[in-house]
């Protein structure tokens, strides 16, 4: 009777130790997993931090890209009204002064025909030689293009 | 037979398969930019009915046909101002050009700005 009892006891008794002793092992196993899912959280953050980080870049890029655009598209229409106003400054008739001075006229028109030429050169990628590059004064800049021949000329 | 069973159970082992994806960047389209135009100089004369004689008698002179491709006043300011529309077009394009490839192809000289 007691024999068997003490049997029973020490059954339980070994059944529970093997049971801590697996409940613990378990923990550990789960402690293991939750270090390494930490670690590839934390890797993960990270890369979501450099993705962030790059989207903020490209944004910021695109805007400046945009502005410069925007600005571009301006100073094309500011050369584009500038040479209206030329055309038409004070009610100039250039037909009138081209029947009073031809010869004149013919000069102005063959020089503006010349600077308008080498604007579409410049405007399909040709380099600026270095008298456009630092031109800043009146007589020195491409009046039908200044915005895209002279870099350095500030109107006045 | 059992040992033979037994071999060909435990040694043949299927080989676990392992797939991973691996990002290939899509090739660069690398085109080269056009050649900047290098455009023939043209030369306008101007004809009244002062001077139409003497114009055509300097282009015979010239050996030149005594022929002239005319445009009024304001036909010629009007193509004056198509010239510069197209030419703001062109400095447009190739100046979106330039952002694109600068945006998508980091190791892109920017020749727009270089200028």
């Amino acid at each position: 009777m007691f024999g068997s009892l003490k049997i029973a006891m020490v059954a339980i008794l070994i059944t529970g130790i093997a049971g801590a002793g697996m409940y613990v092992m378990k923990l550990r196993s789960d402690n293991a997993i939750l270090k390494a899912n930490q670690l590839k959280l934390e890797s993960a953050i990270t890369d979501q931090k450099q993705v962030i980080e790059n989207q903020k870049k490209d944004f910021e890029e695109i805007l400046d890209a945009n502005k410069k655009v925007n600005a571009l598209i301006n100073a094309l229409q500011n050369d584009l009204n500038d040479l209206d106003r030329r055309f038409n400054k004070k009610n100039r008739d250039i037909g009138k002064l081209a029947i009073q001075k031809p010869k004149p006229i013919e000069r102005i028109i063959n020089k503006g025909s010349a600077n308008a030429t080498r604007c579409i050169e410049i405007a399909s990628g040709a380099e600026l030689t270095e008298n456009e590059r630092n031109a800043t004064k009146k007589s020195e800049i491409n009046p039908e293009c200044p915005s895209i021949a002279n870099p350095s000329y500030v109107p006045y | 037979m059992l040992i033979l069973a037994t071999f060909l159970t435990n040694c043949s082992g299927v080989k676990k398969l392992s797939i991973f994806k691996e990002e290939v960047p899509r090739a660069q389209l690398n085109l080269d930019k056009p050649t900047a135009l290098q455009l023939e100089e043209i030369k306008w004369i101007i004809i009244t009915s002062d001077n139409a004689e003497e114009v055509f008698n300097k282009m015979k002179e010239q050996g030149l046909d005594p022929v002239l491709f005319g445009l009024n006043d304001k036909d010629f300011q009007l193509i004056a101002k198509n010239f510069a529309q197209i030419r703001n077009q062109l400095m447009l394009t190739n100046d979106l050009l330039d952002k694109y490839k600068k945006y998508y192809e980091t190791d892109v000289n920017d020749t727009n700005t270089k200028k």
